[in-house]
């Protein structure tokens, strides 16, 4: 895909003499938002890091037009940004203090407001709930990327521990994002959200089941078959 | 409290603990005739300064690479490393010891440097009790040898003896000081741009990677720098605990966590503990002064018991 800004093929990632991911390829192209989903242990959150170059693999990988394995990390983080699934801090920052860390502090206070966290941007972030604390968090990955235009996001369960309305506010920005001229590849156990993706990737077990649009992967046979539920109570 | 207050309010009261400390000592109070006793004292001050000042701004720097309140140079084992080096030095070669200006710094940085990498290969990735534990270990060690080494050597007995008790700020002379003053400032100023990426490593390394903070770079850095700053301050004034644990934790609660903050006024906050602790000891017994490393531990023992608890409940 010529103008996929997130592309891997044939992605293998092993730790500890254990194969994680085997042989996984997906792309999102400008303009796409594309759901990893699969039972716990599928391999998400490891995929997602090995897109992120954060973790040793193998196969082809090109993220924001570079390879995030080889290059240095701060030419990465101009157009690749990455929040994991528990962010945590070791020290009790002023939530308007990681808008000056990333060094944008109107951009990480707008992405706070879209969010439904502007309000806490005072706070310390040891006042905020857990949910709360991992929106302040997903702010800075949104901040990080000076446009969404050409750039990649990568989102390990963004919306978890979110109470409905956040939940909602989460999607919104990530498909807006997207449809401003980025790419963004999220990790959930959301499936609903999934279905509003350009793309779905279904893993099991660090192998690829199914990869396409919504319609064509989350069928009733895809979801018995790796959840073990029907699709009715997978929804 | 603003950085900038915090930062006037601490420059100003720095300012009058040094008019105050170079007016006391064992000849009693005042500056003598002429100022005679200004320039006896000046070079001690200044010395207390400027260890003080790297103590400082290690704790902070060392906090930050382990992502750990309680990680403190003196008591992570770094500046027992520094003296184990110093005292390598002076029981191998006693005489070519003080032939060179840089030899005894160099010895301090050697020995520090050795602590710090032992304490990163053992100690950092786990939990504060495995951090603090290598430490006490390496601590436990690096005394040892410098007792043994101590007491095998004759000449180097004492001097060893007072620089592990936090002792060595009574004999600073301009000739001894300069070098490790000069390497203290290094130390520090090199460290100040290390501050948004030990803000950057406080979320993981992840997410410190993610956000384009080179994580292996950053934190050779600060534990080389560190080490050099507790390298020259053990030049200074011998082993010292708890301004590296009390100058940073003063720092937060004044300016909040964020190191662009955090270093510089470590650095002063040390400056001015080490100074007043030294002061302290002079000037309530002129006759028979108390370490500053005494007064420190007096005042420290307490925070980090307290520091301990909060983070065990």
């Amino acid at each position: 895909m010529s103008d996929a800004l997130i592309h891997a093929l044939g992605l293998g990632v092993e730790i500890g003499g254990r194969r994680l991911i085997d042989g996984v390829s997906l792309s999102a192209a400008r303009g796409q938002a594309v759901a990893i989903v699969g039972p716990n242990g599928a391999g998400k959150t490891t995929l997602l890091r090995a897109l992120a170059g954060l973790l040793p693999s193998e196969g082809e990988l090109d993220v924001g037009g570079y390879d995030p394995r080889i290059i240095d990390a701060a030419t990465c983080a101009q157009t690749r940004a990455y929040c994991a699934q528990k962010p945590v801090s070791a020290w009790d920052y002023r939530v308007s203090d990681l808008g000056d860390i990333i060094g944008d502090p109107v951009g990480y206070a707008e992405w706070l407001a879209k969010l439904q966290l502007g309000e806490f941007s005072d706070r310390r972030l040891s006042e905020l709930s857990g949910g709360e604390q991992k929106g302040a968090h997903l702010a800075m990955a949104f901040a990080a990327l000076a446009e969404p235009f050409g750039g990649a996001l990568l989102l390990d369960e963004p919306a978890a521990a979110l109470d409905l309305g956040r939940q909602e506010a989460i999607a919104q920005a990530i498909l807006a994002f997207a449809q401003a001229g980025g790419a963004c590849v999220v990790a959930t156990h959301d499936l609903s959200f999934a279905k509003r993706c350009d793309g779905v990737v279904v893993l099991s077990e660090g192998r690829l089941i199914a990869a396409g649009e919504p319609a064509s992967t989350l069928t009733p046979e895809i979801i018995s078959g790796v959840w073990g539920v029907s699709a009715s109570s997978a929804h | 409290m603003t950085a900038t207050k915090a930062w006037v309010a601490g420059c100003v009261l720095l300012a009058g603990l040094v008019v105050l400390a170079l007016s006391v000592g064992t000849q009693g109070f005042g500056w003598g005739d002429g100022g005679s006793l200004l320039l006896l004292r000046s070079p001690r001050v200044l010395a207390a300064l400027a260890a003080g000042l790297a103590l400082g701004i290690g704790g902070a720097a060392q906090q930050g690479v382990f992502r750990n309140p309680l990680a403190d140079p003196g008591l992570t084992g770094v500046f027992g490393g520094a003296l184990f080096g110093i005292a390598v030095l002076l029981g191998l070669f006693p005489e070519a010891a003080w032939q060179r200006a840089w030899f005894i710094p160099a010895a301090a940085f050697g020995g520090a440097l050795g602590t710090s990498a032992l304490l990163t290969l053992i100690g950092s990735g786990g939990s504060s009790s495995r951090l603090l534990l290598t430490g006490l270990g390496l601590n436990a060690f690096t005394a040892a040898g410098t007792l043994v080494i101590a007491s095998r050597s004759g000449e180097s007995r004492e001097l060893l003896t007072n620089g592990a008790y936090g002792d060595w700020l009574g004999m600073a002379t301009l000739e001894l000081t300069w070098l490790p003053v000069l390497l203290c400032l290094a130390a520090a100023l090199l460290l100040l741009p290390l501050a948004r990426s030990l803000d950057l490593l406080s979320f993981g390394e992840d997410a410190a990677r993610g956000f384009g903070c080179e994580v292996g770079s950053a934190r050779r850095k600060a534990v080389l720098l560190t080490a050099l700053a507790a390298a020259a301050a053990t030049c200074l004034v011998g082993q010292v605990a708890f301004i590296g644990l009390l100058a940073p934790h003063l720092a937060r609660a004044l300016v909040g966590p964020r190191h662009a903050h955090v270093l510089p006024l470590s650095a002063l906050l040390g400056a001015g503990l080490l100074l007043g602790a030294d002061t302290i000891g002079r000037g309530l017994w002129p006759q028979a002064p108390l370490s500053a490393a005494a007064v420190t531990a007096i005042l420290g023992a307490p925070l980090f018991i307290w520091i301990a608890r909060g983070r065990h409940e």
